[in-house]
């Protein structure tokens, strides 16, 4: 069993993933790659150069360290070539304006835990824990398990965030280790899934399926991206999903936000739904409205 | 038409000192009171319920509430006298009384006397004859002597029960006793005037009431003014008996004994409160209109950095009906609206009645400032080692001003210095030289590049503070003593525990406990960077000590690399025991260093305060580039608070760094959070959740201003549209857009969750 992941970030006092107070541990890698991703420097598995180019002075002391020929200065414009990087960091440590950083890094288990541990009295205070994040999880599936096995012998709560693309096999073996389940439902018909996200979507539905029947509390995660999925045919599939599963323990609404963007140029990735830009408190009250006529009692913002 | 500056109160109090020099040092104050009161008591206002302003002279006596820069005991406000003699509006036959009283008090007031009395030692460190008003500080010291009697929470519980006819009688009792057996009986004599003083001043006010009264057409008014000439006639001749007997009572001698706090006023008005209430003598509408006018009253009169209203805790004789009170003080902020006073303290414990916090953490939701919340569970237990006195004195602590704690009626322990902390280290890498006045300001201990192991350099820093810490422990022993030798202070010696007892005068062997404190600014930085040095310099050698030396010359200029590493380097408040560890350790060292002048002075306790008021800001200005990447002349770091930006991991990390550092070896710590309004709004449960931990874990205080950033921003840009945005500098609130830029700009910078 592995040892050790590649995490890009620990989030404590995390007050959005799950209940009460919370260290959220994010895994890099993620087989999915939705067109929203506010996460995009999560979805590549290995290391990767992170450009902040607001900061950079383009002094060019990147470019004079490094061997692979990354960085390049053209009249005062810095250009990286990102297939080349090798993740040597000699260019972030030469970066004066700290306008470079390599994202992820290598941690065993037990580093995790020393950083999820430090805050147990708050966890035990307020009901909350450690959530699984991402990337996704399941893709580091020893990893998560030996690390949700952890937070159970030492008395921490658990959530686990999911797209539920993910084996079968594994997905039966870490619920037991899982207190609460937040679960992506992103779009209901696969063609349009498998459009936005890069697969179809049975094999999520079906482990849903599995981790309700389980009785392990699910909250499902509806991202909302304007002009995507913000119908009323939409929200009479998450209205059918509550009546399917009556006892999930909540449904919240992921208004679209364009934060992701910013990461795409900085990790050297395309920019996407361009057009868009953070949803204002006006539109998603106004879903979260249409959800409830339609009979969805229990949708919240999330 | 300008006004004419008249200075008759200020000659005939002059006269009156002069005229009672060579008496008795009781009798002589008590005639200067005299020729104070009631004349600087000015009329009562259009709204008042409560008779009782002032306007100080620029010369008289005070322990704490003189003019700003005039300092304290026997003050002469040079400054302002000449600028009178400048404007030439000073009547004909007071123009040479003036001049001549200029001269007079240079070497006679009560902060002229101290410094006359500085030791050898003393003189080459600390500054003289300069008091120069906050926020203008123009030297480059690292030890400053802070001139006042700051504290002042007289025995109110005492004053209300007896009333002044009943101290009298008390007093007047243990003076024959001591006539008799041939003791210092003018104390008591002294004493004995200065209540009739105080009785002159209750009838100057009901007369005026009465006038008043007669002079409106507006019948509620009329009813009111002749109440309250009703009540100020009950205060000279009986006890009080109603609670607006004894509101006005306390209010009245608060200003007149030269007070600025107003303690637990929970205790010493429940009873009375809940009497009238439950009687009938009064209802709540009136009860709270009575409390607006005292509200307003400390607004106007009182500076931002005082002014403590403090509510619930441990030790409360008559629990019940101070819990009642209590949610009358917090009614009253609710109805008064957002104020930068009084600043009202919330003592808790686990087990105290619990509306009282939820009530206080909705007022804190909705933008008030205030209350400040104190935890007893860990201060009385704290108190009780750090100013080694009983837990039941213990529970009797009361913070002041900026934070400063001291015993109600039994302790004082007035802050008469301040160390900077971060310049100490400035000197210690350079020989003890100031690099920005070229002069020796401290031991020669070598420079940085002389030291072998950051252990020896460690320890020449702390071998600098105690330099310091010793000079300022011998002045604040030097304050009490040349204070005590000028006067009695006979409004505090009459209701401080044990004077009256003892025959003693209160600086002069009549107080129970006389302890002191020393305000410590710039720790975080320093032990910042103390880390930074040891990491760079000594650990990783990434930096030489010449480098290093050089770059903060250069104020980073040049060495970007060196300022980057620096500002890499780990820093207190992200639960990273690397740099917390340093901090602990200066922590320890400053506290302990400082408790253990009790031995060599004859204070019952010194203490560190690590509070933050205008100062962090300010000290801030004269001192250089540091090693953990702050630029020269920028601000410090509050209290104990991370330098701003520096909490990185969260609201969680920052608590268990805070909560580090030990509580029963100071005298006080002030922590600021700042959180925005949604955390409030969304998420209270998890707030409550989340300031309940940090009080188990053993947080003692917080301070927490709930803003968001958006707002702090606008202000910047639109001053005149955001008048109404309070912030918490940390011993007091202000109006945001009063501050000046850079002060706004390092609460703009403190991290908000």
């Amino acid at each position: 069993m592995s040892d050790k992941a590649i995490i890009f970030d620990i989030q404590r006092a995390s007050l959005h993933d799950g209940p009460g107070i919370r260290t959220t541990v994010f895994l890099k890698g993620c087989p999915l790659e939705c067109l929203w991703c506010h996460n995009p420097e999560a979805v590549a598995t290995s290391r990767q150069l992170f450009f902040y180019y607001d900061k950079c002075t383009s002094c060019g002391d990147c470019a004079k360290v490094c061997e692979d020929e990354v960085h390049h200065l053209t009249d005062g414009i810095h250009t990286i070539d990102y297939d080349k990087c090798t993740f040597c960091g000699k260019c972030v440590e030469a970066c004066n304006s700290s306008a470079l950083k390599i994202t992820g890094a290598e941690m065993t288990i037990d580093q995790v835990m020393a950083e999820v541990m430090a805050d147990l009295d708050f966890y035990t205070n307020s009901g909350g824990g450690m959530t699984l994040s991402g990337g996704e999880p399941l893709l580091h599936f020893s990893f998560s398990m030996r690390l949700l096995q952890r937070c159970k012998e030492m008395g921490v709560n658990t959530c686990v965030e999911t797209s539920g693309f993910a084996s079968e096999v594994h997905f039966r073996k870490i619920l037991p280790y899982v207190d609460t389940l937040l679960f992506d439902y992103k779009i209901a018909g696969s063609e349009e899934h498998k459009k936005y996200t890069g697969a179809p979507n049975e094999a999520i539905l079906a482990n849903l399926d599995i981790a309700y029947q389980s009785g392990v509390p699910v909250i499902l995660r509806c991202p909302v991206i304007p002009g995507i999925n913000d119908t009323v045919e939409h929200f009479g599939h998450i209205r059918d999903l509550d009546r399917k599963y009556p006892n999930l323990k909540g449904i919240e609404i992921l208004p679209y936000h364009n934060t992701g963007n910013n990461k795409r140029t900085s990790i050297g990735t395309r920019e996407t739904l361009a057009e868009l830009g953070t949803t204002t408190p006006e539109v998603y009250l106004k879903w979260l409205v249409q959800l409830k006529e339609l009979g969805c009692a229990k949708a919240t913002i999330g | 038409m300008q006004k004419v500056d008249n200075f008759s109160m200020e000659l005939n109090f002059t006269e009156a000192y002069r005229k009672n020099r060579d008496q008795h040092i009781a009798i002589r104050e008590a005639r200067c009171h005299q020729a104070q009161f009631p004349a600087i008591l000015t009329e009562i206002q259009e709204n008042d319920r409560l008779a009782g302003r002032t306007v100080w002279g620029w010369v008289g006596f005070s322990p704490h509430n003189a003019p700003g820069g005039a300092a304290y005991g026997y003050f002469c406000h040079d400054q302002k006298i000449i600028e009178a003699i400048e404007r030439g509006n000073i009547p004909m036959d007071q123009r040479d009384g003036v001049h001549e009283m200029l001269h007079f008090w240079k070497k006679e007031t009560s902060k002229a006397k101290v410094e006359a009395a500085f030791t050898e030692k003393m003189l080459p460190v600390l500054f003289r004859d300069e008091i120069v008003s906050l926020p203008y500080n123009f030297k480059p010291l690292i030890a400053n002597p802070i001139y006042r009697m700051a504290g002042v929470f007289v025995d109110y519980e005492k004053l209300l029960r007896l009333g002044i006819p009943g101290m009298i009688f008390e007093i007047t009792d243990y003076m024959n006793q001591s006539r008799a057996s041939g003791g210092d009986y003018q104390l008591y004599e002294g004493m004995l005037i200065a209540l009739d003083v105080f009785i002159d001043s209750c009838h100057h006010y009901e007369k005026q009431a009465i006038d008043k009264a007669n002079a409106t057409s507006d019948l509620k008014r009329k009813q009111e003014l002749w109440k309250l000439a009703e009540v100020l006639k009950k205060n000279a001749v009986s006890k009080p008996e109603t609670f607006y007997e004894a509101l006005q009572l306390s209010w009245l001698y608060t200003l007149i004994c030269g007070s600025l706090e107003l303690g637990r006023v929970d205790v010493y008005l429940g009873d009375f409160y809940v009497h009238d209430i439950d009687n009938g003598i009064i209802t709540e509408e009136e009860a709270l209109s009575l409390m607006h006018s005292y509200w307003r009253l400390i607004n106007e009169l009182f500076r931002d950095v005082d002014g403590r209203v403090i509510i619930g805790g441990r030790g409360r004789r008559n629990e019940k009906n101070a819990d009642r009170f209590a949610l009358l003080v917090l009614e009253t902020m609710r109805t008064y609206g957002r104020a930068i006073l009084p600043q009202t303290t919330l003592r808790f414990y686990e087990g105290m009645n619990p509306e009282l916090m939820e009530k206080s953490i909705t007022l804190i939701g909705d933008g008030h400032t205030f209350p400040l919340l104190y935890n007893d569970d860990v201060l009385v237990p704290g108190v009780a080692q750090a100013h080694d006195v009983p837990v039941k004195d213990a529970e009797q602590y009361m913070p002041l001003g900026c934070g400063e704690i001291v015993i109600d009626h039994m302790g004082f322990g007035t802050p008469s210095g301040s160390l900077n902390v971060l310049k100490a280290l400035d000197i210690t890498l350079r020989d003890g030289i100031d690099h920005i006045s070229g002069k020796r300001l401290g031991l020669p201990t070598g420079d940085l590049k002389d030291f072998k192991t950051f252990e020896e350099f460690f320890t020449a820093f702390k071998k600098q503070l105690a330099f310091y810490i010793e000079i300022l422990a011998d002045h604040e022993e030097l304050e009490y003593v040349e204070s005590g030798k000028q006067a009695p202070y006979l409004y505090l010696s009459m209701l401080y525990d044990d004077c009256i007892a003892r025959g003693k005068a209160i600086f002069s062997g009549g107080i129970r406990y006389l302890g002191g404190s020393l305000e410590s600014f710039g720790s975080v930085n320093a032990a910042d960077s103390l880390t930074a040095i040891k990491k760079m310099v000594f650990d990783k050698k990434l930096i030489s000590a010449d480098r290093l030396v050089a770059a903060l010359d250069n104020n980073f200029v040049g060495y970007e690399k060196e300022h980057k590493l620096l500002k890499e380097c780990p820093k207190y408040g992200n639960d990273d025991n690397y740099a917390d560890d340093i901090m602990v350790e200066l922590h320890d060292f400053m506290c302990n260093h400082i408790r253990d002048q009790r031995d060599r002075t004859n204070l019952d306790w010194y203490l560190n305060v690590l509070i933050n008021n205008k100062q962090n800001t300010i000290l801030g200005r004269w001192v250089g580039a540091s090693a953990d990447g702050r630029k020269a002349g920028r601000e410090m770091a509050n209290a104990n608070t991370p330098a701003g930006g520096n909490d990185r991991k969260g609201v969680t990390a920052l608590i268990n760094s805070l909560v580090k550092p030990s509580h029963n070896i100071h005298a006080g710590t002030v922590q600021n959070m700042r959180f925005g309004r949604d955390f409030f709004t969304s998420n209270r449960g998890r707030f409550e959740v989340l300031l309940d931990t940090y009080f188990k874990k053993g947080g003692a205080q917080a301070m927490i201003t709930v803003i968001n950033r958006g707002d702090l921003e606008k202000a910047l840009v639109e001053p005149e549209n955001h008048k109404d945005l309070f912030v918490r500098i940390g011993g007091f609130s202000s109006r945001y857009i009063d501050l000046p830029r850079d002060v706004q700009l390092e609460i703009l910078s403190r991290v908000t969750y």
